[in-house]
């Protein structure tokens, strides 16, 4: 990594890990609150229910807190810089978003419109999304993939998958 | 022969498991080699077929998809200069120098002959090993358990990379995802917010789905473009089988490769990576001239790939003997057994013998037909490098939600999935490493089950971990292997003597 860009990542990577630390910390308290509303049916001197969400609690806040004092007492120079590498690994957020996106859309008509049918335009975005541009290479694909996969797993390995809308249509 | 292993030998060895065994070989080498694709995404793509299989058809799948994805990973490492697997980084240098020198043919040879040899002696490693130290296992208590499996939680320290507070917070949010549904000991409710799909927990392997595959998915944006120089370079293959005298310089570094894989996989948390590095090194030193090493040396190719195969038998031995996974592959192999109603643990070698030495014998196959299949598809296997990512990616895709819902024929999993998709990147983006979350998810349930009731029998004296010499011993090597971690660069020694190691920015250059 070069010498004039490693202060700028060291205090990204900081402020991640105070976003880390926070994050974690909420959740922490969180489940601090829910914990404290468990049954307690325990026998005296036994661990009940609560006592493993407890430790869990006690450790998560523990952590939380380290990963907020070091990332607020870390020089900017210095410290883990992984994530910030990872990152610059990924090509386009916009793809990102487009591929998460699609799964949303996907798990929503997946319930409502069953596999054959949702499935057919979540694999075309996707191939979009991963570079194909010819249209009927983007249509075939994804009619025959969707295909290929539904007699796979419906007939040859008895998946009983989301009929949907074609439920009694498509055996 | 006693009646379990005739057995096993027997179902391992019947044409439903041999085809299987076959199959995941097969699909191993070629997602092992494909850049980008893991063993893990290998796994994800058969384990909707496992649901319905024959438990032993299943696990014969897995296994051959393991060993071959070991195999397999050497194969971009030879021919792209990029491994396919981390186990193959090692293999990389030497083996991509040979194949720019013209001889690909003769790297993949080696390659696979060191594989197989390393497989065969974890095998046997296996076969001996695995029923005695499941013998031993039988005889521990619950603290003793607690101890045991405590002690295998604290391999998270070993893929704490960067962090290990970051580690350890994973490890944290698993055992907080572990206590939803219904709690072990007396099955009241937990964190279910009166959600009824709530009570059956979070499934393992929907986690582990979404915590691998959705990242993938991610990072395998425009990579569309890869494996084309792989076709060139293969062009110029055309000896395969290791020559005489590239057998002869393979003996020591395949010796050396295939003893350090085997011995370091029945650590757990000692993987691949670490045992071809570890292997590497010392065939190099052990050999007459350690130049050649970085330039195409045979030693450079047999010794990593003989030991990360080596490691595959290895880490078989905790999963099957104790429940513990040796590394993130077994721990999914733990999810996919259980699916079947099989916990691995000294039990099954008790109450399921012949299906326990079924899997000892799946593995021999597996080696037996990576070798096989290596060989005789070589050609083709390389020329699905080739494989274009606008199919591949989508399949995968869709592949993870029929997975997801499959496993309980439910939508509810699937957003599940989705959802630890997005903890997978979320984690990604904090720098958070996601193996100990895994292993969380894996040895949680054992770890409160097992605390619990040994504290509920003393009467919750907690001094019941320290009257064992078994939780006793235990407990001294997860401080052991914690302090390990910990250490400060140059050694403890070095510290307390006041000789600083170099500091975290000269490290990270």
């Amino acid at each position: 990594m070069r010498g004039g860009l490693k202060p700028f990542v060291a205090v990204q990577m900081r402020s991640r890990d105070v976003v880390t630390g926070a994050a974690f910390l909420a959740l922490g308290l969180a489940m601090a609150w829910f914990t404290a509303a468990l049954p307690v049916r325990s026998l005296p001197n036994t661990p009940g229910p609560e006592f493993f969400p407890w430790v869990v609690t006690v450790l998560i806040v523990a952590l939380a807190l380290m990963v907020l004092a070091r990332a607020v007492v870390r020089d900017a120079g210095a410290g883990d810089m992984s994530g910030v590498a990872a990152q610059g690994r990924e090509r386009s957020p916009l793809a990102a978003a487009g591929v998460l996106a699609c799964f949303i859309v996907y798990l929503w008509l997946l319930a409502r419109l069953g596999f054959v049918v949702a499935t057919v335009p979540f694999f075309a975005c996707l191939m979009m999304l991963y570079g194909e541009r010819r249209p009927a290479v983007v249509a075939l694909g994804a009619a025959i993939a969707t295909a290929v996969l539904y007699v796979v797993f419906r007939h040859l390995f008895q998946i009983i998958l989301p009929q949907g809308l074609l439920a009694g249509v498509v055996p | 022969m006693s009646p379990d292993v005739a057995a096993g030998l027997g179902q391992a060895s019947a044409l439903s498991s041999l085809i299987a065994t076959g199959c995941g070989s097969l699909i191993g080498l070629v997602v092992g080699m494909l850049p980008g694709m893991t063993i893990s995404s290998g796994i994800i793509i058969v384990l909707p077929l496992t649901f319905v299989l024959d438990p032993q058809i299943s696990i014969a799948l897995l296994l051959g998809l393991y060993v071959g994805g070991m195999m397999g990973g050497s194969f971009s490492a030879i021919l792209l200069n990029i491994p396919g697997t981390p186990s193959a980084a090692a293999t990389a240098s030497d083996g991509h120098a040979m194949a720019r020198r013209g001889e690909a043919g003769r790297a993949l040879g080696i390659a696979i002959g060191a594989s197989f040899v390393g497989g065969m002696v974890s095998f046997l490693g296996l076969f001996l090993i695995a029923p005695l130290l499941a013998d031993v296992a039988l005889s521990f208590r619950t603290a003793d358990m607690f101890a045991l499996v405590f002690f295998g939680l604290t391999i998270v320290c070993s893929f704490a990379g960067a962090s290990l507070i970051k580690a350890l917070l994973s490890a944290a949010l698993g055992l907080a995802i572990v206590t939803i549904g219904q709690d072990p000991v007396m099955g009241t409710a937990r964190f279910t917010f009166g959600e009824t799909e709530m009570l059956a927990g979070v499934h393992f392997l929907t986690a582990m789905i979404g915590l691998f595959a959705i990242p993938q998915l991610v990072e395998n944006l425009g990579d569309a473009a890869r494996g084309r120089p792989a076709q060139r370079i293969a062009r110029g293959m055309r000896q395969v089988l290791p020559r005489l005298s590239d057998l002869r310089a393979m003996r020591m570094p395949v010796a050396v490769g295939s003893a350090t894989g085997a011995a370091l996989g029945v650590l757990p948390g000692v993987g691949g990576p670490i045992a071809a590095f570890i292997a590497y090194d010392y065939s190099r030193r052990l050999s007459r001239d350690g130049t050649e090493y970085g330039r195409g040396a045979v030693g450079g190719i047999a010794a990593p790939e003989s030991a990360n195969n080596g490691v595959t038998g290895g880490a078989l031995i905790p999963m099957m003997t104790l429940g513990i996974p040796g590394d993130p592959v077994t721990a999914i192999l733990i999810g996919a057994l259980m699916v079947h109603g099989l916990a691995p643990g000294p039990l099954l070698f008790v109450e399921r013998g012949d299906f326990a030495f079924g899997i000892i014998f799946s593995f021999l196959w597996a080696n037996i037909f990576n070798l096989v299949i290596a060989f005789a598809g070589l050609r083709v296997l390389v020329r699905l490098l080739a494989t274009p990512r606008p199919l591949l990616m989508p399949t995968i895709a869709v592949l993870c939600v029929v997975g997801s819902f499959a496993l309980r024929n439910s939508l509810f999993d699937v957003a599940v999935m989705f959802a630890f998709g997005l903890i997978g990147l979320a984690m990604r983006w904090a720098a958070m490493p996601v193996v100990p979350l895994l292993l969380a998810l894996v040895l949680g349930r054992q770890v409160e089950e097992n605390l619990r009731i040994s504290l509920t029998g003393s009467q919750g004296d907690p001094t019941v971990f320290l009257t064992s010499p078994i939780a006793l011993t235990f407990l001294t090597l997860s401080v052991v292997s914690v302090a390990w971690s910990l250490r400060p660069p140059g050694g403890w020694i070095a510290s307390l003597k006041g000789r600083r190691g170099p500091p975290p920015e000269e490290l990270e250059s």
